[in-house]
């Protein structure tokens, strides 16, 4: 009984501390604490130094900041405007009409960034204006972009998933393998629905383009090719084997740097802003990874992680029904926090019950990410709504409603990838091992 | 007393500002640790430790720029209650807020010195190829997170007597970590 009172206590401290507003590392290391004095006798202090220094100057920690860095560089030169441009006459002759460049505009910088909100932004910049000018319907284009713009989370590099990878000791590499079919299948989905809509809607009427020759569609995209080769050697780098996550964004910074000095749009203040962003972000997320470290060590010593397993274990849940509530639960969470925090805040608790249950750790990763995409644009505090709300002007209930259809065709992805485990497991399975992991 | 006010939030200021450019620094030591070692191995060469020098700059740059961070409104916290109370229950909120970080992050403190201080008393000395002494990287932790733990206090304060704290939210600056 007494053992109950403390973990309801310790869960009660959790809620308080997150929900107040304290920053999220800071109160899973107040909350860690609390569990460490409540459940054992150990020195708390000493072993808190231990856990976050052993946590906090990994080596496998160091493609996050370089990811950032690379996604900082690229969104400071011109490749908002060369996307749209570059894009729009290959897809303006497809059902659904230049809609497309927001989903194929975020594809291709999700494969240079790890972030969605940044894929939002350097995307919609330049596509929100060129589409109201040719009257496409608002709801529409706010909605595919919002949608899109997830992807960036799912596309290698992906920060959820090195995140992911470093909480669950998983490799980086395969989680990013397995992030590319589901996030191209995705797309897919978003661009066949924007292609459904164009047939059935009343309120489809844009301005149609000019056809151009094939030299010039080819001229207009020349500026995107320096860009689809960086993504062509970052990921290939990995994908044959010679290089790990981390060199591969080294190799991605420099590329991104001379891309950027190439473009002219490398100076002194661009290169210290970006620079500056990276390390302010990677702090950020590294202040989380430190107090999730130590509240995961802390949970073990609860008992609650092995608790919950086993109640899943008693419960005979099928492996469906599991990820069915596992679904529901972060869909939830994700009201309430942005992505990265319900990845590693839950881990401590959800790793040993996915494991009990037979499931793939790498697709799980996969799985989760789609989720806390969701979370992305589901109010209250969806934050590629913000971003939206910001570049719009539009209510926020609007957006919400605009992008709701994009939501949906999430869950559906999540049925997709339970039904068809193989589109995330694939790749991975058949790519060659980097040197040293 | 203004005056020494004054000069005070300007040391503040600079030390927030100059730890944020070694966290920087190091960001690009980080790169270039990474690039030596990767050409190391394509020639043929061995850089030994090169991983565990990656893993301490990361280390310090993510410890250096914590209260650089901080003040940019980087630090991701759920913002729902504190934006729907009305201001005068929000001050005691975002007093309580800093109260718990500062704490937090003194305690944090604490701990790392001595941490770090047995590892320098002991000679201890990294396990791996590259032998460094454990103290150098590990104090990091002390002034990074001693930085972290005056800047939170410095807001408690000033959230206490002027109303309001100092960080200033940067949407895109902020929209790369989501």
């Amino acid at each position: 009984m007494e053992e109950l009172y403390a973990i309801t206590l310790f869960l009660f401290v959790l809620f308080l501390l997150l929900g107040s507003g304290v920053w999220v590392g800071l109160a899973l290391m107040g909350v860690a604490w609390v569990g460490m004095e409540l459940f054992t006798t150990r020195p708390v202090g000493d072993t808190m130094i231990t856990t976050i220094w052993a946590s906090s100057s990994s080596w496998t920690l160091t493609a996050l900041p370089l990811f950032i860095w690379m996604g900082e560089i690229l969104f400071r030169t011109r490749l908002s405007e060369d996307m749209f441009r570059g894009l729009s006459p290959w897809l303006a002759r497809l059902p659904g009409g230049l809609v497309h460049t927001n989903i194929v505009g975020c594809t291709v910088f999700a494969a240079v960034s790890g972030s969605s909100a940044a894929t939002l932004t350097t995307v919609g910049k330049m596509s929100i204006p060129e589409l109201r000018a040719r009257d496409y319907p608002e709801r529409i284009v706010i909605g595919t972009l919002a949608g899109a713009a997830t992807l960036g989370l799912m596309i290698p590099p992906s920060l959820a998933l090195i995140v992911y990878g470093v909480t669950v000791n998983e490799s980086i590499t395969q989680l990013f393998f397995a992030g590319v079919f589901p996030g191209l299948c995705l797309a897919l989905m978003f661009m066949g629905y924007v292609a459904l809509y164009s047939r059935f809607s009343s309120k489809w009427n844009p301005i149609q383009e000019t056809g151009m020759s094939f030299a010039d569609k080819l001229k207009n995209s020349r500026f995107l090719i320096p860009v689809l080769c960086l993504i062509f050697v970052v990921i290939g780098s990995m994908y044959a084997g010679y290089a790990t996550a981390t060199e591969a964004a080294a190799i991605g910074v420099i590329g991104a740097l001379v891309l950027a000095a190439s473009q002219g749009s490398l100076n002194r203040s661009t290169f210290t802003e970006s620079l500056m962003g990276a390390t302010r972000t990677s702090a950020m997320i590294a202040l989380i990874l430190a107090g999730a470290a130590f509240l995961k060590l802390a949970m073990g010593f609860t008992g609650l992680p092995r608790a919950l397993a086993d109640g899943i274990a008693t419960m005979e849940l099928s492996r469906f029904e599991l990820l069915m509530i596992l679904m529901v639960f972060y869909i939830v969470l994700g009201m309430f926090l942005d992505g990265i925090s319900s990845v590693v805040l839950t881990m401590a608790v959800v790793e040993p019950m996915v494991r009990e249950a037979g499931i793939d750790l790498i697709w799980f990763g996969i799985f989760v990410v789609v989720v806390v995409e969701m979370a992305q644009i589901t109010p209250p505090i969806g934050f590629n709504l913000f971003v939206l709300q910001g570049m719009t002007e539009h209510e926020m209930g609007y957006i919400t409603r605009a992008a709701f259809p994009m939501f949906m065709i999430m869950v559906l992805m999540c049925f997709v990838l339970i039904w068809i485990p193989d589109i995330a497991l694939w790749l991975p399975e058949n790519m060659r091992q980097a040197p040293g992991g | 007393m203004n005056n020494v006010l004054r000069i005070v939030r300007r040391i503040l200021d600079g030390v927030y500002a100059a730890s944020g450019v070694l966290a920087a620094m190091c960001l690009i030591a980080i790169l270039a640790l990474i690039v030596a070692q990767m050409v190391a191995r394509w020639t043929g060469e061995i850089f030994p430790g090169a991983a565990n020098y990656a893993g301490y700059a990361m280390a310090a740059a993510s410890f250096f720029a914590f209260a650089n961070a901080l003040n940019r409104g980087s630090h991701i916290r759920v913002s729902l209650v504190l934006n729907a109370v009305p201001s005068s229950v929000r001050w005691f909120l975002e007093i309580w807020c800093f109260a718990i970080g500062a704490a937090v992050m003194w305690y944090f403190t604490y701990y790392a010195y001595w941490f770090t201080f047995w590892s320098w008393k002991f000679k201890e000395v990294s396990q791996a190829q590259d032998a460094t002494p454990l103290w150098i990287p590990q104090s990091v932790m002390v002034i990074g997170g001693g930085i972290l733990a005056i800047a939170l206090t410095d807001h408690l304060v000033h959230v206490i007597f002027r109303g309001d704290h100092r960080i200033r939210r940067d949407l895109v600056d902020q929209s790369h970590g989501e």
